[in-house]
C-alpha cells in the first residue's frame, strides 16, 4: 500500500511548477477472461494491470502522466516530470512545505460482492460457462456457440491535493454468448451479454442457460429473415438494450467532455425542453451491483444520481471536475476513466429513459407501417453535430398495428436532437441492458436502459 | 495494493528471469513484451488543452502445457509479480482444451527493416506543443464558417516490442510515430458539421499542421449545404477512403483463426473468384511508411508481404503458427495480440487494394447516384461472419459524373462481397486511412441507400 508520506510529498512535488491541483490514482487490477467456443475451454487467460498516473490542474488545463513503476523513485520520478511538462515553466524544488494532512472519505460500499471473483475457482467460472453453452447448443439451427466470461476486480486509491484520500474496490462480472445459426448458405448471429457490478451471485438472478437461451432465439429469428426496408418510418424501439438510441443520441453529448467545447448542440439548452414532454432521462451511478455503478468516481467524488432530463426539460449534464471549472456546473461524480493510462473525463454511468404510461402493445398498435427494433446493438454518435447510428440485431416489420415478418441487416441513423423531439410514446417496462463504452477516458462499462419507446420517424437503412 | 518498494526488473530482464524459472520447471514459455513512452498535446482555442505523458512497459506470457496454451499477463515487473504471472499462465493451460498444431520455434531472423527514422529525443516539449498550437490556429483562421477546432491534436510513441521463447527465440525491435489530428467544427444556416485529416510520419520535421488543418477545414466546408438523400438502390463511386474503412470492418474474415472456428464465409473458398477481376488486395507488413508496419509477428515469425485477392481469385487466409499447422500450410507470419491482455490471434498488417487503370475523376464518368466518402457505425453495423453491412454514411449527390450537393446523414447497405463482386472500375490513385488500409476509388453498379 501506498503510505501517506510519500503520496504526500508526490503530490507536492508535482505542484511544485505551480499548479493549482494534484491529483494521485493508483490501480492494480486482476482480470479473468475465459472463452469456450463448441463448449470447449480454447482461451484461459487474465493478468495484473498496475500503475499510476498523475494528473496537474493549471485552471482548467490538464497535465496528466502515467508509469508502470510504482516504486518510491519511480513516483518521484513522475512527479518530476509532469512539474516540468509545461515546457520548463516554474521551478522544480525538492523543499516540500510540509506534508499533506489527507481526509479519508467514508464512502460506504453501494454492494459488496458476496460470491467474490478472487476467491472463486477457475473451474467454477468454467461451470457456469458450460451451462450457458448448453442453453444455446443445438437449439433450432444453432451451429457455432462461443462463451466468453469476464471478471476484474479493480482497486484503486485516489489521492489529491486538497486532502482528499479514497479507496475502492469495483468488481465486475460479464458472460456473452454468440451463436451463429446455419442453414445451408444462409447465416445468422444473435448476441446476449449481460453484465453486473456484482460477484458471481448475479448468476444465480440472470442463469447462464438463460443467456445462452436468448443469444440462440435471436440467431434462429433472424436466420430466414429477409433485408430490412430503406428509408423514414416510424419504429418502436425494445427495452433494456434499446436504451443505446439515448446513449449514442444524447448522453454523450450531455457529457461536459463536449458541453466545454460547445462541441454539443445542447450546450446552451439547459432548462430548455428539448424533447417530448412524454421523455425523462437519468444517468444514475448510485444502483447498487449494477454494471454502471460507482461508488466513488476515479476522482474520488461519491457517484450520484443526475436528472438529466424531466418532463422533456433540460435539467443537468453530466460534470466531471474540469468541466466543472470550465462550465461551472457542480461535478455530479461523474469523472471516469478506464484505468491509469487515462484522465479521468465526465462519462455515463447508468443512463436511461425512465418508464412511461403505455404498454408494448399499445404503442406498436399505434403505428399501421414500421419498425420493431426489439434488439438493438452498439452504436456511435460524431459530438460536434449529433449526427449518430445504430445497428438493430433483432427487428420485424410492423403492418396495421401488429409486428410481423422478421427483418436482416437494420440500422438506424439519426441526428440526437431532432429525434428526442420525436419519442411520442414511452411505456412502463423500463429494464437496463450492459455494454463497454468507448470515449475518450477508454472504454468503460455503463449500462443503458429504457422502456419500450415509440419514434414517430427515423431512418432506417436497409436495401429492400 | 501491491507493496510500492518492489524492485522493478527491466523489459529484458523481466523476459531472461521468466525464461530462466519456466526453463527451471520444464515449462514451454513465450514471452511478448512491450514498453513505450509517448506524448500527446491536445489544443482548443489558443491554448494547450491537455498534455500526456507516458511510459508503460509490461509482459505478456503464454505457457503450452501438454498441448494447451495458458495465458497471462503483468505491469508489475518485479520478481514476486512475475513468479505470480508464470503460475497462473500455467494453471489456466492445465484448464484447456489441447489444441494440434501448438507449438513454439526458432523462427529464421526478420528482414531489416528501419521504422525508427531520426527518433524524438532532439525534440523539445515546445516543438511538439507549438504543432497542436498551430493546428488549431491554421483551422480557426481558415474560413469564417469554421466555429472550433474540438479534437485536434499531436501525439507520439517511441516504442520497444521484444519475443522471447524457451526454443531459443530472441527478438527485438523500435519503432517511433509522430502524428497529427485535425476535426474541425463547421457551422453554417444552423447545419453544423465535422470532418478531418491527420499526417502520420517516422519523422517530426515531415509534420507539416498548416495543410493538415486546411485539408480538414476543406473537408468539413465541402458537407455544409446537405440535402436529404433520396431512398433507393443507385450506381455509386466508393472513395479511397470509404473504401478502407470498409475493408478494415470486414478484414477478419481473412484470418485463418475465423476460418478454421466456421466465423468467415471465405471458408472453403481458396483459389475461387470471389471479387472482380480488377480486385487484387494485399497484406504488406514491410512498408516503411505503413501504421502497423513490423519485421517480424507477435510470435516472432518473419513478416513478407502476402496477396489475399489476386485479379478477383481468393489467394491466401492470414496464418499465425497454430492456424497455419492446423490448417496444413505455414505461418504467413500474421500472429497478433491486441495489447498484452489479449491472446494471440491473426490479424493484418497494411491492407492496401492494388490501385487500378482508370484515371482520377473518370471513375465517375457519366454517373447519376451517390458517391460515398465515409461510413461510421462499423463496430455495430458489420457482421463479419456473413458480410452483410448496414452503416451510417457520409457522402455526396452526383449527376453526370459531377458532384452536386452534400447529403444529410444516410446508410448504406449491402454485403462486402457483393460490393467487391460489383467493383466496374478501380482509380489509379492511393488513399491512405487511419485504419492502416490504402485503396483507390472504385465503381459499383449498385448501392443501397437510405435516406428520406
Amino acid at each position: 500500500m501506498l503510505n501517506e508520506s510519500l503520496a504526500s510529498e508526490v503530490l507536492t512535488l508535482a505542484r511544485s511548477g505551480g499548479a493549482d491541483f494534484a491529483e494521485l490514482f493508483v490501480e492494480d487490477t486482476v482480470s479473468t477472461t475465459l472463452r469456450l467456443h463448441q463448449g470447449e475451454v480454447k482461451d484461459a487467460g487474465g493478468g495484473n494491470l498496475f500503475g499510476a498516473g498523475l494528473r496537474l490542474l493549471y485552471g482548467p488545463r490538464v497535465v496528466y502522466a502515467y508509469t508502470n513503476d510504482v516504486t518510491e523513485s519511480g513516483l518521484r520520478d513522475l512527479a518530476e516530470q509532469v512539474a516540468r511538462a509545461r515546457g520548463g515553466a516554474g521551478e522544480v524544488s525538492r523543499e516540500g512545505a510540509g506534508g499533506l494532512d489527507f481526509r479519508r472519505l467514508d464512502a460506504k460500499p453501494l454492494y459488496v460482492a458476496r460470491d467474490h471473483p478472487l476467491h472463486a475457482a477457475k473451474r467454477d467460472k468454467l461451470a457456469l460457462m458450460r451451462r450457458a453453452h448448453g442453453g444455446a447448443a443445438g437449439v433450432g439451427d444453432v451451429k457455432t456457440v462461443d462463451v466468453n466470461y469476464l471478471d476484474r476486480v479493480q482497486r484503486v486509491l485516489i489521492a489529491n491535493s486538497e486532502g482528499l484520500w479514497a479507496e475502492d474496490e469495483r468488481v465486475w462480472t460479464r458472460l456473452s454468448v454468440s451463436a451463429i445459426a446455419q442453414d445451408g448458405t444462409l447465416r445468422e448471429t444473435g448476441y446476449y451479454g449481460p453484465g453486473s457490478g456484482q460477484g458471481l451471485e448475479f448468476f444465480d438472478t440472470v442463469t447462464p442457460e438463460n443467456i445462452g437461451a436468448e443469444a440462440a432465439r435471436i440467431a434462429n429469428a433472424m436466420l430466414r429473415a429477409g433485408y430490412a426496408p430503406a428509408g423514414k418510418l416510424p419504429v418502436v424501439i425494445g427495452n433494456e438494450f434499446g436504451g443505446v438510441i439515448f446513449h449514442e443520441a444524447c448522453g454523450h453529448i450531455l457529457e461536459t467532455t463536449a458541453v466545454e467545447k460547445n462541441a454539443s448542440v445542447f450546450a446552451d439548452k439547459l432548462g430548455q425542453k428539448i424533447a417530448h414532454e412524454s421523455v425523462s432521462a437519468i444517468d444514475d451511478g448510485t444502483i447498487p451491483g449494477s454494471w454502471g455503478m460507482v461508488t466513488v468516481d476515479d476522482e474520488g467524488m461519491p457517484g450520484e444520481r443526475t436528472v438529466l432530463i424531466e418532463n422533456g426539460v433540460l435539467k443537468s449534464f453530466m460534470v466531471d471536475r474540469v468541466g466543472e471549472l470550465k462550465t461551472g456546473y457542480k461535478r455530479t461524480g461523474s469523472g471516469r476513466r478506464q484505468n491509469y493510462t487515462y484522465a479521468p473525463a465526465s462519462r455515463m454511468r447508468s443512463t436511461f429513459i425512465d418508464r412511461g404510461e403505455e404498454t408494448p402493445e399499445s404503442l406498436i398498435r399505434q403505428v399501421p407501417l414500421g419498425i420493431y427494433a426489439r434488439k438493438m446493438g452498439g452504436g456511435s454518435v460524431t459530438p460536434g453535430t449529433g449526427d449518430y447510428n445504430f445497428a438493430v440485431n433483432e427487428a420485424y416489420m410492423i403492418r396495421n398495428g401488429e409486428i410481423a415478418e422478421p427483418l436482416r441487416g437494420a440500422s438506424l441513423v439519426g441526428n440526437g436532437a431532432q429525434d428526442l423531439r420525436n419519442i411520442v410514446g414511452v411505456a412502463g417496462d423500463l429494464a437496463l441492458g450492459q455494454g463497454m463504452c468507448g470515449s475518450i477516458s477508454g472504454s468503460l462499462p455503463t449500462d443503458v436502459g429504457q422502456p419500450h419507446i415509440l419514434i414517430s420517424e427515423i431512418t432506417v437503412g436497409g436495401r429492400a | 495494493m501491491t507493496a510500492t518498494t518492489e524492485q522493478q526488473l527491466s523489459l529484458e530482464d523481466a523476459r531472461a528471469y521468466l525464461l530462466d524459472r519456466a526453463r527451471e520447471r520444464g515449462v514451454t514459455l513465450e514471452v511478448y513484451g512491450e514498453r513505450g513512452t509517448s506524448t500527446s498535446v491536445k489544443a482548443f482555442q489558443g491554448e494547450v488543452s491537455e498534455f500526456k505523458l507516458s511510459a508503460r512497459q509490461g509482459v505478456a506470457l503464454r505457457a503450452l502445457v501438454k498441448g494447451a496454451w495458458g495465458y497471462s499477463f503483468t505491469e508489475n515487473l518485479s520478481p514476486p509479480a512475475l513468479d505470480r504471472a508464470l503460475d497462473s499462465a500455467v494453471e489456466n493451460a492445465e484448464l484447456v482444451a489441447p489444441e494440434p498444431g501448438a507449438g513454439l520455434q526458432n523462427w529464421p531472423p526478420p528482414p531489416a527493416l528501419d521504422l525508427y527514422g531520426e527518433g524524438l529525443s532532439g525534440v523539445t516539449v515546445e516543438q511538439k506543443v507549438g504543432v497542436a498550437l498551430e493546428l488549431d490556429r491554421a483551422a480557426r483562421e481558415a474560413d469564417p464558417r469554421v466555429t472550433s477546432l474540438p479534437y485536434g491534436g499531436y501525439s507520439d510513441s517511441d516504442a520497444q516490442r521484444l519475443v522471447g521463447n524457451t526454443e531459443g527465440l530472441e527478438r527485438g525491435a523500435r519503432e517511433l510515430h509522430a502524428m497529427q489530428y485535425a476535426y474541425p467544427l463547421v457551422s453554417e444556416g444552423g447545419q453544423n458539421k465535422m470532418k478531418g485529416d491527420w499526417q502520420f510520419t517516422r519523422e517530426f520535421t515531415e509534420l507539416d499542421p498548416t495543410r493538415t488543418a486546411l485539408s480538414a477545414v476543406e473537408k468539413a466546408l465541402a458537407l455544409l449545404g446537405a440535402k436529404p438523400a433520396p431512398s433507393g438502390t443507385f450506381p455509386a463511386i466508393i472513395s479511397g477512403e470509404c473504401l478502407g474503412e470498409l475493408l478494415a470492418l470486414f478484414s477478419v474474415m481473412f484470418s485463418g483463426k475465423m476460418v478454421e472456428e466456421g466465423k468467415s464465409p471465405l471458408a472453403g473458398r481458396l483459389g475461387e473468384t470471389i471479387a472482380s477481376p480488377l480486385v487484387t488486395l494485399l497484406d504488406d507488413p514491410t512498408l516503411p511508411r505503413g501504421l502497423n508496419s513490423r519485421a517480424f509477428d507477435a510470435e516472432g515469425c518473419p513478416s513478407a508481404p502476402l496477396a489475399l485477392i489476386e485479379n478477383g481469385k481468393l489467394a491466401a487466409f492470414m496464418h499465425n503458427a497454430q492456424t497455419a499447422a492446423r490448417a496444413g500450410t505455414t505461418s504467413t507470419g500474421h500472429a497478433a495480440r491486441s495489447g498484452l491482455q489479449g491472446t494471440v490471434g491473426v490479424a493484418p498488417s497494411n491492407l492496401i487494394l492494388q490501385p487500378g487503370r482508370t484515371e482520377g475523376t473518370a471513375v465517375a464518368s457519366g454517373l447519376t447516384g451517390v458517391r460515398v466518402t465515409g461510413v461510421s457505425g462499423g463496430h455495430a453495423g458489420a457482421n463479419p461472419i456473413t458480410g452483410d453491412f448496414s452503416l451510417q454514411a457520409e457522402g455526396f449527390w452526383v449527376e453526370g459524373g459531377e458532384v452536386q450537393h452534400p447529403l444529410e446523414v444516410f446508410t448504406v447497405a449491402g454485403n462486402i462481397l457483393d460490393l467487391l463482386a460489383g467493383i466496374e472500375a478501380v482509380g489509379n490513385e492511393l488513399h491512405e486511412t487511419q485504419y492502416a488500409v490504402a485503396a483507390p476509388d472504385v465503381r459499383v453498379e449498385a448501392l443501397a441507400v437510405g435516406g428520406a
